[in-house]
């Protein structure tokens, strides 16, 4: 048998590489990483005087549940009002008023410390002219590390009642 | 010429382990490229919270409603934006394709009804809470209960 001469066969690498850095260009350009997004999960059910928020509570722990308190003795509510730029200009929980998140954290910090008090969910009433930065920046306060009260409602504050101005 | 054709040195570069390299990073890209943008609009401009939860990838695919809400208080969907009164209907539809799809599945949910569907805010920051609370209200009027209020880890 006659043995074949070799033949070598060359690949073109280049334009394969050509294209490869196209693409990566392109992908490189394209990038962009964007920061990541959170949220504050919540189950909120229409709003009733003094209710439960615990909408999924299981029909087993209803006598246990009955036992507890109240919900009106558990729900801690918050007022906020708006600054005219959409900002926060005061928070008042019961007859105290407060100025900044820094003051509204404290409290919080202390309402939950404090073994007397049962608060496990809260009712934010806004004021209708609060941004919903202002409120995300009140929802983290609340379901912050620090307080951690995650059951969370919110009601539209009368502008022309309620709270005076 | 003192030099020969045979003589010449030729240097050929190989080339195969950079067009590796190159391959690998398309690849990296390829998979961090995020396509689905969909339900993310870029117009809404979101609030900053630390203590907001990233989402997971199970929590991803459970059954939802992304609402895009702009500056203006308008529901951005479908590439449209909605006036309020618009996207009252549109929530409204929505709850009743949730119905129906939990009928087929046979589960059936009487009208006023909890449903198992996620809201999921995705407001501007700068849209006032009156907004945002109607949207809220209609979404409950309608028996949604389960809700999502989305913001930035981080300054982005």
């Amino acid at each position: 048998m006659r043995r074949m001469r070799s033949q070598e066969v060359e690949v073109q690498i280049t334009p394969m590489l050509d294209m490869a850095f196209q693409l990566l260009t392109f992908f490189i350009l394209t990038y962009r990483p964007a920061p990541t997004e959170g949220q504050f999960s919540m189950n909120l059910i229409p709003a009733a005087p003094a209710i439960d928020m615990a909408a999924e509570a299981p029909a087993a722990d209803q006598e246990q549940a009955n036992n507890e308190l109240p919900a009106a003795l558990r729900t801690l509510t918050t007022i906020v009002i708006a600054a005219p730029d959409g900002g926060i200009a005061r928070i008042i929980i019961g007859e105290n008023e407060y100025q900044t998140l820094d003051q509204l954290k404290a409290r919080l910090i202390e309402i939950v410390a404090d073994q007397s008090l049962k608060f496990d969910q809260a009712v934010i009433q806004a004021d209708p002219a609060l941004s919903y930065a202002s409120l995300i920046q009140i929802v983290d306060v609340f379901a912050g590390p620090a307080v951690n009260l995650t059951k969370l409602s919110f009601t539209e504050l009368d502008p022309n009642g309620g709270v005076a101005l | 010429m003192a030099g020969s054709a045979s003589n010449e040195i030729r240097a050929e570069p190989n080339l195969t382990p950079l067009l590796d390299v190159v391959f690998q990073l398309i690849t990296f890209f390829m998979l961090v490229f995020k396509i689905s943008g969909d339900n993310f609009d870029q117009r809404v401009r979101l609030p900053v919270a630390g203590s907001a939860i990233p989402v997971e990838g199970s929590v991803v695919d459970q059954d939802r409603v992304v609402l895009n809400i702009d500056a203006d208080g308008r529901l951005l969907w479908k590439g449209e934006a909605l006036d309020i009164e618009t996207a009252i209907k549109e929530i409204r539809v929505q709850a009743q394709l949730v119905r129906r799809n939990q009928s087929i599945q046979g589960n059936k949910i009487a009208e006023g009804g909890q449903l198992p569907t996620s809201i999921i805010f995705r407001a501007d920051r700068n849209v006032p809470f009156s907004q945002i609370y109607r949207y809220i209200t209609t979404c409950q009027a309608n028996g949604f209960t389960k809700f999502a209020l989305k913001a930035m880890n981080a300054e982005g």
